[in-house]
């Protein structure tokens, strides 16, 4: 069958690139782009571990989206999240609350969080279970994510604050130190 | 599972979408949201030659106030961008309601009005993998004129397990459906049949363009039960409307979703209600009638004897809710 060419914006990149109608928007992310960080789960709606943000940052699913459709659009994938060497907020509180197990489905986990948080930025109870229901941990590690939800704000304000510090004493990058924790604790 | 091959076709306009259907015909498939499309061809149980994507398609993006006041949703819309739309949640709260129980988020960022009107009929036989079904000869859906639910069946029984359309209904909503030079607009309640092989009136080239809310406001409920509450597709859904006028209730619409292969409009115990109002005396008296107007159940996801109880405690609890809405 012939390819097609097609261009995306992934994580602000845009690429062009040549893809089999029948390739989903998790194939070309996976293979054509090598961004392995957004798993390949049930394929069929049920476990949302592919989940990629669209470009008004909210939360989809790439296993069931056709390439060909989405032409010209942009996505973030999990690898978008983190700027500058610097996690973003919600990845920050996954790590400060232990919020992961085996790790499969965090990356879809994480990216449902951050487009419930972009809705949301303070969500209620309700608001999280309803934006976090299309996305499955087989570990059943569900509380700890909503624990670093809940915190999300909290510590978006203190990240904000640290580098407003940061650049108060001097233009030195900041670098994250093992086992550093956002909150300023060590 | 990988999916099956076609030819995608992109149209700019919703004239040249309607031309490319006119030309493939019956060897076409639409596809908007693609949640219930790519699923099912994954499965193998669309395997369309030609796949025809309407998510460009701008003409049907739209949501209009028409100068009568009622409101006209283009079948494209999303589900998620309707379920925050300020007229639908004052003047349509079950459609919100119906909208806000479609799947997860996720889906519904995706997924379209026109999609989930549109969504194919469900089975626990027919929806699994084709490696799975191999295991037995096809049924009704498939290859074969055979039902694998109910043995001595003469169709299909397969389950339309939608939730906005139970909504719609109760809503008078009306549909617009377009081929090439031709558009003609139909009542929702008339669009599905009781076949869960061929459970629409469209036809192959046609398809869904809009969904027009009339103007009259009613007030609905819309309840849905599920196996699980996060996200799940229903074992049975319900939609009340009424007007109250006076002390009195008029234009009530029962209508009951996911028990059979089309929703189940409840004519006669609306009319009770009707004439009896909303009070207890009268959900005595239309209880022990909803079996009587389900038709012919199927053991799909729960038993019959299970669905028929469930059907009640719906249509008991809708009309609880229609009368704390009477009562302000």
């Amino acid at each position: 069958m012939a390819k097609h060419i097609m261009s995306l914006t992934v994580n602000g990149d845009k690429s062009e690139f040549a893809v089999d109608d029948t390739d989903t928007l998790l194939d070309v992310i996976r293979n054509q782009l090598s961004l392995t960080g957004t798993k390949r789960g049930c394929t069929t709606g049920s476990c949302g571990v592919c989940t990629v943000n669209n470009d008004r940052g909210e939360a989809m699913l790439s296993c069931l989206t056709l390439a060909r459709e989405w032409d010209g659009e942009s996505v973030t994938t999990i690898e978008g999240l983190e700027a500058d060497g610097q996690l973003d907020a919600i990845q920050a509180a996954f790590v400060e609350f232990g919020a992961v197990q085996c790790g499969f489905c965090t990356p879809g986990v994480i990216m449902s969080a951050k487009a419930l948080l972009n809705r949301y930025p303070q969500p209620t109870e309700e608001q999280i279970n309803e934006g976090m229901a299309g996305v499955l941990c087989r570990c059943t590690g569900h509380i700890k994510v909503k624990d670093a939800i809940r915190n999300d704000f909290r510590l978006r304000h203190d990240l904000a604050n640290q580098s407003k510090n940061k650049s108060d004493n001097d233009a030195q990058e900041f670098k994250p130190e093992p086992g550093f924790s956002y909150t300023g604790k060590k | 599972m990988l999916l099956p091959e076609y030819n995608f076709h992109k149209p700019k306009t919703l004239d040249e979408c309607l031309q490319v259907l006119s030309k493939i015909g019956d060897q076409g498939q639409l596809i908007a949201g693609g949640t219930d499309v790519v699923f099912n061809m994954r499965l193998r149980l669309f395997q369309p030659e030609h796949l025809v994507s309407i998510r460009s398609l701008e003409e049907l993006q739209t949501i209009e106030e028409l100068p009568d006041g009622a409101l006209r949703i283009g079948a494209g819309c999303r589900l998620e961008d309707l379920s925050h739309h300020q007229v639908i949640q004052q003047k349509y709260p079950a459609l919100k309601e119906s909208i806000d129980a479609v799947a997860s988020t996720h889906i519904r960022n995706l997924g379209t009005l026109g999609g989930n009107i549109c969504l194919q009929t469900r089975c626990w036989f027919t929806n699994n993998s084709e490696e799975w079904r191999k295991g037995r000869e096809g049924c009704f859906k498939t290859d074969c004129e055979h039902c694998h639910v109910i043995q001595t069946a003469h169709r299909c029984h397969a389950i339309n397990n939608s939730d906005t359309p139970v909504a719609l209904i109760a809503l008078d909503a009306t549909l617009t459906l377009a081929k090439a030079g031709e558009t003609r607009e139909v009542p929702i309640a008339d669009f599905y049949r009781c076949d869960g092989e061929d459970f629409c009136i469209l036809e192959p080239d046609e398809m869904v363009t809009a969904i027009t809310l009339p103007a009259i406001q009613k007030s609905s409920v819309f309840l849905k039960f599920t196996p699980r509450r996060g996200m799940d597709f229903s074992l049975g859904a319900i939609a009340a409307s009424a007007n109250f006028f006076n002390g009195k209730v008029e234009n009530v619409r029962l209508v009951l979703g996911s028990i059979s292969s089309a929703p189940i409009d409840l004519v006669g115990p609306a009319k009770i209600l009707e004439a009896e109002g909303l009070d207890d005396q009268a959900i005595e008296k239309i209880l022990p009638l909803i079996r009587g107007e389900m038709g012919e159940l199927t053991n799909l996801y729960g038993r019959a004897g299970y669905k028929k109880q469930i059907a009640r405690s719906l249509v008991e609890r809708a009309i609880i809710k229609l009368r704390e809405l009477q009562n302000g």
